[in-house]
């Protein structure tokens, strides 16, 4: 079983469109994937309609695996299940804050899916804190959208610096650009020059598209509304890149 | 030409199939018009929370519906809603729905026949004679069920398998003919010979269509040209020879022969002979032990330099040792059985491919005709690689009687074939 985390400290980068298209093209290639939704405002959760359940249960969340698998939800699609997001995981900070071994709790939570699933992707909320460092270390792969601006490329280098400095593996960073707008000089000269910086970015680009926006209006991922849209073709594309990673 | 190896409209299909029938044709035996649809049931922010199937067989005069539902994670309840709005609308549920049930429910002959399959029942302490003779009727009956895809042509394996059940049966009564009156014997052995005799001419050719494919990767290219001749004089001939085949087996003579041979089993047991009111179960461990014995002496005298005909007499005797375990194999201990005859199966393997290109050889060498050099040129090529096969073979043969043959084995055979001796005197 692989953990791809989709993640940046950065809100707004696309994020959770690309958890979103990300689990479906997985399900819909074959791996049995788990979507959990790990930031309160539950926007990956929405796009699958996928309502949360009633009670608070963040505290539990932490506890063990048998604790989260009550809350899987199936999605409409074949080999796809979600476990939504709750409010009450606002608090997720303060609670880790309260543990022993805080770091490891994520990773040990999910290990319990690793019969029953392939993949599991964490859309993860915009921050810095207990949470992210459990989702560095719960995660095989952090996948970071970013946004080829100025303020963008700063935060990429802080996160490639904090990770430098808390020693934890840099390799399992893999950025890539997101919302590109290629008419934008700023954008193409940014990527130009972060693509020549890190070697690291991949391949394929998130290009900017009304496509993208909509699937707020569709609550679904691109391909069941855009089919043949350039978007779409970008978010496959990017699974078939991101599946390939050792 | 016989299909060899079934025709089906779908390659892929067909390649995976034919992986399962090896050398069986596909027959059609039910058609099914099935329409079926998905739908899903949605909640009010429109995720679907149950999904279902409906499956329209429109077999028969109207079409039945089947509808399945399918749970989805984390939305049982509406699973269950769905399912109690339905109950009042169904007839009968069904549980492991699928192709079979589908096909079940269309009355096919597939499925009666073997349910009207009377099933045979030895039991220990049965009588001989009564006993071989009602194997022997269901290895007649066995028989028969080829026919008809013979004369059809359907694939090969059906003269294949008629052959082998007469072969059966014929051993079946020379290996018990003490159990059963001379006259019977008498007026049978004939017939089922002649009718063997028959099919022998085909089934050579059979062998040699099989082998096409193998003879072909054999020889060099140069060589194919004259191979093609010599298929196109076998197909030629086994043309004329199924229909010999078919016109025999149609005939009012074969009928009549094979109703005199039924008739001539299912006459009442005349316990003429001593074994004939012996319990079978003993009378056939008795024999299985004493043709082990004779294998065992046999065997001694096999070294390298023996001719083919002691392997070849030997191979018919695992044949007749093998045939009489498994026509009675329910009056023996299982376990052990199994054991056995999988070891003898080893044997009559590497036996039996050993005996295989002598006859292929032999077959052959029939077609060599000096009028057609490059027919006859990739006739000697062949023998040859076949010579040489069977040669490198031939040490296996010997390894495989070592290793069969062993004391091991022959404490088994005393321990599961001896008759316990009564207690008591001694
Ligand atoms: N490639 C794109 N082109 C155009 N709009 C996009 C694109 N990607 C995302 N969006 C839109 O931008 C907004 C933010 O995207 P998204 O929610 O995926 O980002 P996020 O990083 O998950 O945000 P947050 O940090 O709030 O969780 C959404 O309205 C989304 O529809
Ligand atoms: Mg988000």
């Amino acid at each position: 079983m692989r953990v791809i985390a989709s993640y940046s400290m950065k809100g707004g980068v696309g994020k959770t469109a690309t958890s979103v298209n990300l689990a479906y093209w997985a399900a819909k290639s074959g791996s049995k994937t788990l979507l959990i939704d790990l930031d309160p405002q539950g926007a990956s959760s929405y796009y699958f309609r996928v309502r949360p359940s009633t009670k608070k249960w963040a505290k539990r969340f932490f506890k063990a695996y048998e604790n989260l698998v009550t809350h899987i939800k199936a999605s409409d699609f074949e080999n796809l299940d979600v476990i939504p997001a709750h409010l009450s995981f606002r608090n997720f900070d303060s609670l880790l804050a309260g543990f022993k071994k805080r770091k490891n709790r994520l990773r040990r939570v999910l290990k319990g899916f690793d019969k029953e699933y392939d993949l599991v992707i964490l859309d993860c909320p915009p921050s810095i804190s207990h949470l992210s460092e459990s989702i560095f270390i719960a995660s095989d792969v952090l996948l970071v959208p970013v946004i080829p601006t100025t303020l963008s490329e700063r935060t990429f280098e802080q996160l490639m610096i904090f990770f430098k400095e808390n020693d934890y593996p840099q390799n399992k960073i893999v950025p890539f650009f997101s919302m590109v707008q290629n008419q934008k000089s700023l954008h193409k000269e940014t990527m130009r020059a972060m693509s020549a910086r890190y070697k690291i970015f991949l391949k394929t680009t998130i290009p900017y598209s009304s496509d993208i926006e909509k699937m707020g209006i569709h609550k679904a991922p691109v391909d069941v509304f855009a089919k043949s849209k350039q978007a779409n073709h970008a978010y496959r594309q990017l699974w078939e890149e991101v599946s390939k990673i050792e | 030409m016989p299909d060899f190896g079934g025709s089906f409209g779908k390659v892929i299909v067909k390649a995976k199939l034919q992986k399962l029938i090896g050398l069986r044709a596909i027959l059609p035996v039910a058609t099914l018009r099935l329409l079926e649809t998905d739908f899903s049931l949605r909640d009010s922010d429109q995720k679907i929370v149950v999904k279902g199937h409906l499956t329209q067989s429109m077999g028969g005069d109207q079409p039945t519906c089947y509808c399945t539902l399918r749970a989805l994670r984390g939305y049982s309840k509406f699973h269950t809603r769905a399912a109690q709005i339905l109950e009042p609308l169904i007839k009968a549920k069904i549980k492991d729905f699928g192709l079979k049930c589908l096909l079940e429910a269309q009355d096919l002959e597939v499925f009666k026949s073997k349910q009207g399959n009377s099933v045979l029942l030895l039991t220990v302490a049965m009588q001989a004679e009564p006993a071989v003779r009602s194997i022997a009727l269901a290895m007649l009956d066995q028989a028969e069920r080829h026919v008809r895809g013979v004369i059809a042509d359907t694939d090969t394996e059906f003269l294949h398998q008629f052959r082998v059940n007469v072969r059966k049966l014929r051993s079946l009564i020379s290996l018990l003919k003490k159990a059963l009156p001379t006259t019977l014997i008498d007026t049978l052995k004939p017939k089922l010979s002649l009718i063997a005799g028959k099919t022998n001419k085909l089934r050579d050719l059979d062998v040699l269509i099989l082998a096409h494919e193998s003879y072909r990767t054999m020889l060099p290219a140069n060589f194919e040209s004259g191979l093609n001749k010599l298929y196109g004089l076998i197909e030629k001939q086994r043309k004329q020879e199924k229909n010999k085949v078919a016109r025999y087996l149609s005939s009012k003579d074969y009928k009549a022969t094979i109703a005199s041979c039924a008739a001539e089993f299912s006459l009442n047991s005349v316990f003429e002979t001593a074994m004939a009111s012996k319990s079978i179960a003993r009378v056939v461990k008795k024999l299985i032990l004493k043709r082990y014995h004779k294998m065992l002496a046999m065997c001694q005298g096999i070294s390298c330099q023996s001719p083919d005909q002691n392997i070849h007499a030997l191979r018919i005797e695992f044949k007749k040792l093998r045939y009489l375990i498994e026509f009675f194999v329910d009056l023996l201990p299982k376990k052990r059985i199994v054991k056995i005859v999988g070891e003898i199966k080893k044997i009559q393997t590497i036996l039996g491919d050993y005996n295989d290109y002598g006859v292929q050889i032999g077959i052959l060498n029939g077609y060599v005709d000096d009028a057609l050099v490059d027919m006859s040129n990739s006739l000697s090529g062949l023998i040859a690689i076949l010579h040489q096969k069977k040669i490198e073979k031939r040490s296996k043969v010997e390894s495989a009687i070592a290793d069969f043959f062993t004391e091991n084995m022959t404490n088994e055979f005393n321990l599961v074939f001896g008759i316990r001796k009564t207690k008591g005197l001694g």
